[in-house]
């Protein structure tokens, strides 16, 4: 059924209900009970079916058998017990944890007592497992959710019940279930806007707590201006890409794939894998690389760790240290190219004794802390010397210079692989390797020939 | 001292008698205190007219009365401009030179035949030896087919202009001849892959050979009109220059390449939206031997020469507009009167009035301002017109743009068509706003150049202001409360020996009080930037506009003085033109000096830097669309 077409008559009948009175009510909605699709078979209560049953149930499943046991075992063992939820979702998900698993938990529940007896310690439970299944970002799930409370029950109907707090109990786990949502940054929908209507009321507490998450998500939604997407590229270079260009924010900068990840069989039968290499480089990091001064080295600096959401990447820098200020080269310009006067269609600067007036300069004074010349970024596969040596090799084809410049390799301890979730083997030797910093001998790396 | 000084100034300027006040207050520093020295100093002739408006001073004796040629010249310029009309009517196929994208030789003979080669190029040489002035005059008529404008300038207006004013006699002598003829066609190379309007970046080198007689010639010129048959070039080049203190240092170099020198090579003609006739192509020099007696002027001084080429080439856009758009008038005209609609003529509505009104006005101004200038750069002396010059081509190319629009939508679809030559106009002109320096570099030209004139004569003045000279300050002060009470300037056009006709005294007046405002709003800007006023392009560009305003008043000012004085036909339509021009001017120098002001709320330049700098930090345009839902 149309979710908003549901929450325009569930308006209509409040209105008529207030005209009329509460016996009115019941045989109106009892009219409207026919319309719906009663789910179950308990032939007890059909006139309350609708009642607890909304518009957004889902159709129900056909073999729900050993946990619907279960569930009814249990009910009849502990009834009164507060913690025989969290054993339903244990029990569930004992092989596997999935969406439709949590969905057969919260179904098996809905279906067990007419009553829906516990639903709020249910709905805590579930809340509290929702990451366990991973599916605390599905707005489906959470609306599911919702729809376990029993619905018209708690709404308001008269002033009294609407001045003072009305099953609050019940409206304060609407608001936690709110709360989480919004928590992992979900917005809610014209679905839970409905069953939020439905179970609580027009001005409820849960419905406020709706109506504020939905003023405030859609301003904040593109808050962030580097958005990272939720789910990654899965493939190593793709996500180095991503992190490259999201540390370099310069849309000039070229990303280089130096080397793809293969493995290859030795005649010898060892396994070689060579990682993958990928680096990006903008024009002006190459213009500065070309005038670097050759007898003064170069550093492969890393692993630096970025983190993109739960996923952290590492990432090695080619710098150098800043040019003091004796060495610095002023550019001299010619003042016949220049000057006024002189320049061919107009001069660049103008020969006047006079300042910038006070009041018309807004520079604010910002100490600038001098840093040495980042050169070019890659992120790697391996963090070993040998892989960043053939970053910098390739690395001297475009700036042949590179070769004559001493470069020194700077790697501290850290994790050398991406630490994905996928792929998070390393090897012990290497690991004792990376152990201790490496500062090795200024290395004359020579030029490839490729 | 600087009291003082600025108190004569201002006094001889409000005098308005002595005619070489202005010449002579330009000097600064070595402003005399005496009438008798004064007029000593003033013998030495320096022209300026614009970069003294940037000191809030009308030297009206610089551009009143509005130059005349004498009766022979214009006799002998009507002979010349008949039988040039004539070919143009009858023998150039301006659509087949569109279409096919060449200049068909015979029309090329029928050009060099009435000598339109060699039109500035003098008489001892084969040329006609024109002035600049009936250099425009012609540019009216060449103008009505833009390639062969172009052709035409990017021969002698730059291509051969080196040899004429700096190179020596026996150059001339060599080269001027066939070039006259049209024999041999010039080019001018310039403009490099690298160096668009950035000339200071030429790579193309000259280094001289052992035996120190050539140089060779390396490098690679792009964009150059005439480059596939141009068989002398003016080539700018990188030479090494050993300087006073004995380090070598790379300067520009001007040489005549001769294109039998071997080693030049055209690439392909580029296909170019407008002026398809006209041949722009890509020359590459490959040890290129160039004889050391083809330098034009000395080695290393290849900028002032590009520089003066440059500078003084512009003037003729204005004349070549005026021309092709009084053309335009002629047409549309007859269509509007002619074409009904809702049984009424189409020249009826006042819509395309305003259409004709603005074509009318704008080629008014503009050929005011081009004879104006040429008038004043054929004046003996050393004139420096370059100002004027560049504003003369900055007005008159967008003027055209916006004309050629205005009659092509005169005829509506019929206008977009190629049937009609409309479509062709607005194409070919289009070029007008780029080339010879972009309309946006000569308005930084025209700014600059005027401010660090200002800036050279007020600093003295600015410095002693801000350091709270009491003198000065209270100098300042009265001067504005004068300004108030009395509220009317006087720069002496108007009134008893006043040099503007006494029914133009209203624009008089605003041209005079928007004059006086700008000095006062550069002296402003000074004091405001210093130096940095360079960094200030938008600035700058209100700065350039006012000017050439004023500039445009001036013109049309003089020119209908002169016209209502000795009674010439249709005066009183000039009077028109001028009033509507002026009071029409007057306000749009009033809103930009407004936005001028410090603080000022019309001024806009904060948020227009803003929203560009934050499109071009995503290159690309950021909204959302409108669409776009966030729940």
């Amino acid at each position: 059924m149309n979710a908003p077409r549901q929450l325009l008559r569930i308006q209509c009948i409040g209105c008529v209900a207030r005209f009329l009175g509460t016996p009115v009510q019941r045989v109106v909605l009892a009219g409207v009970a026919h319309v719906q699709t009663p789910r179950s078979q308990h032939s007890y209560g059909q006139l309350l079916r609708p009642f607890h049953c909304s518009a957004v149930c889902f159709t129900n499943r056909q073999s729900q058998t050993e946990l619907e046991k279960t569930a009814e075992d249990e009910t009849l063992k502990k009834d009164k017990s507060l913690v025989t939820h969290d054993d339903l979702f244990e029990r569930a998900a004992r092989d596997s944890k999935t969406k439709a698993d949590f969905n057969r938990v919260v179904d098996v529940f809905s279906k067990k007592d007419i009553r829906r007896r516990g639903h709020v310690e249910f709905i805590y439970a579930a809340l509290k497992k929702m990451p366990e299944f991973g599916v605390e970002r599905d707005i489906t799930v959470y609306n599911k959710l919702l729809d376990v409370f029993p619905k018209e029950v708690f709404v308001p109907r008269n002033f009294i019940q609407r001045m003072f707090n009305h099953y609050p109990r019940q409206q304060e786990c609407g608001v936690q279930l709110l709360e989480q949502m919004e928590n992992y940054g979900i917005m809610p929908n014209v679905e839970t806007k409905v069953l939020l209507a439905q179970i609580f009321g027009e001005k409820s507490h849960p419905m406020r707590k709706y109506q504020r998450i939905m003023y405030w998500f859609p301003k904040f939604k593109h808050a962030n201006p580097f958005p990272v997407p939720h789910v990654l590229p899965s493939d190593p270079i793709e996500l180095a890409r991503f992190s490259l260009t999201r540390i370099a924010d310069d849309l000039d900068g070229k990303i280089t794939i130096y080397q793809y990840p293969s493995t290859d069989i030795t005649e010898a039968g060892e396994e070689v894998t060579s990682p993958h290499i990928v680096g990006i480089q903008s024009p002006n990091q190459r213009s500065l690389l070309a005038k670097h001064n050759p007898c003064k080295p170069v550093f492969v600096e890393g692993p630096f760790p970025l983190w993109l959401r739960k996923t952290c990447v590492h990432y090695y820098l080619l710098r150098a240290d800043p040019i003091p200020p004796e060495e610095k080269v002023e550019e001299e310009f010619d003042p016949e190219m220049i000057g006024p006067e002189q320049s061919l269609f107009y001069p660049q600067r103008v020969e006047l004794d006079l300042e910038r007036d006070m009041g018309d300069d807004f520079k604010f004074d910002v100490d600038d802390v001098e840093e040495g010349p980042v050169y070019a970024m890659c992120m790697a596969g391996q963090g070993d010397q040998a892989t960043l040596s053939q970053w910098i090799s390739g690395l001297q084809e475009t700036c042949p210079i590179l070769g004559q410049i001493p470069t020194v390799f700077r790697l501290e301890s850290g994790p050398r692989e991406l630490q994905t979730s996928s792929d998070a083997q390393q090897t012990p030797e290497q690991e004792v390797e990376t152990d201790q910093i490496i500062e090795e001998e200024p290395l004359h790396s020579r030029r490839v020939n490729q | 001292m600087n009291l003082n000084k600025l108190f004569v100034l201002s006094r001889s300027v409000n005098l308005g008698r002595n005619l070489f006040a202005g010449r002579v207050a330009q000097k600064g520093d070595c402003l005399p205190r005496f009438q008798s020295r004064r007029s000593i100093r003033s013998s030495a002739r320096s022209l300026v007219y614009a970069k003294d408006l940037f000191l809030g001073k009308v030297n009206k004796a610089e551009v009143f009365p509005y130059p005349e040629i004498s009766n022979e010249e214009l006799e002998e310029i009507n002979q010349l401009v008949q039988p040039v009309e004539k070919f143009f009517s009858e023998d150039v196929d301006s659509k087949k030179i569109d279409h096919e994208a060449v200049i068909p030789p015979e029309t090329l003979n029928g050009l060099k035949e009435l000598g339109l080669f060699g039109i500035q190029i003098p008489e001892e040489y084969g040329g006609l030896g024109l002035s600049n002035t009936m250099y425009a005059r012609l540019g009216e008529i060449t103008s009505l087919d833009g390639a062969i404008a172009v052709t035409l300038a990017a021969h002698q207006a730059i291509g051969l202009k080196g040899i004429l004013i700096a190179g020596n006699d026996a150059q001339k002598a060599k080269y001027l001849p066939k070039l006259a003829t049209g024999e041999h066609i010039a080019a001018f190379c310039l403009t490099e892959p690298g160096s668009g309007s950035d000339a200071a970046s030429i790579q193309t080198r000259a280094t001289l050979t052992e035996d120190g007689k050539h140089f060779l010639l390396n490098g690679t010129k792009f964009w150059i009109s005439n480059g596939g048959w141009a068989d002398i070039m003016t080539v700018f080049a990188r030479t090494e220059v050993v300087d006073k203190d004995g380090q070598k240092k790379d300067k520009i170099t001007a040489f005549i390449v001769e294109r039998a020198f071997g080693g030049v090579t055209s690439g392909k003609p580029e296909d170019k939206l407008g002026i398809r006739g006209s041949n722009t192509c890509e020359i590459t020099f490959e040890e290129t031997k160039v004889p050391i007696e083809n330098v034009i002027g000395e080695v290393g001084g290849g900028f002032k020469v590009a520089m003066n080429i440059l500078n003084n080439g512009r003037f003729s856009m204005g004349s070549a507009g005026a021309g092709m758009i009084k053309k335009l008038i002629a047409w549309t005209s007859e269509y509007a009167c002619t074409r009904k609609q809702f049984n009424r003529s189409l020249s009826e509505f006042g819509m395309i009035q305003d259409k004709f009104a603005t074509m009318a006005l704008n080629a008014f101004v503009m050929e005011s301002m081009a004879y104006l200038t040429s008038g004043m750069m054929d004046r003996p002396g050393v004139p420096d017109c370059s100002l004027e010059a560049a504003m003369v081509k900055v007005f008159s190319s967008e003027g055209s743009w916006v004309c050629v629009s205005e009659a092509l939508q005169v005829l509506g679809g019929l206008g977009f068509t190629k049937n009609y030559p409309y479509e062709r106009y607005l194409r070919d002109c289009r070029i007008l706003q780029i080339f010879e320096g972009t309309n946006e570099i000569l308005r930084m030209y025209i700014a600059l150049t005027g401010m660090q004139y200002a800036g050279k004569i007020l600093t003295g003045k600015i410095k002693e202001m801000k350091k709270g000279n009491v003198g000065v300050v209270f100098e300042i002060l009265g001067k504005k409360l004068k300004e108030s009470v009395v509220k009317t300037v006087d720069f002496g056009l108007t009134g008893k020996d006043g040099v503007v006709h006494p029914s133009l005294t209203e624009s008089a007046k605003m041209f005079e009080q928007n004059a006086a405002h700008f000095g006062s709003t550069v002296e402003g800007l000074l004091y405001r930037y210093g130096k940095t006023i360079v960094e200030e392009q938008l600035v700058l560009k209100k700065v350039a506009d006012v000017l050439i305003n004023l500039y445009a008043m001036t013109a049309v000012l003089s020119r209908t003085s002169r016209s209502i004085s000795i009674g010439l036909r249709n005066h009183d339509h000039e009077v028109l033109l001028t009033n509507t021009f002026c009071k029409d001017a007057h306000f749009k120098n009033n809103f930009l000096l407004t936005q001028l002001q410090k603080n000022s709320p019309e001024n806009n330049d904060a948020n227009i830097k803003k929203i560009a700098q934050e499109v071009l930090a995503k290159r690309e345009y950021i909204c959302s669309h409108p669409l776009d839902r966030t729940f």
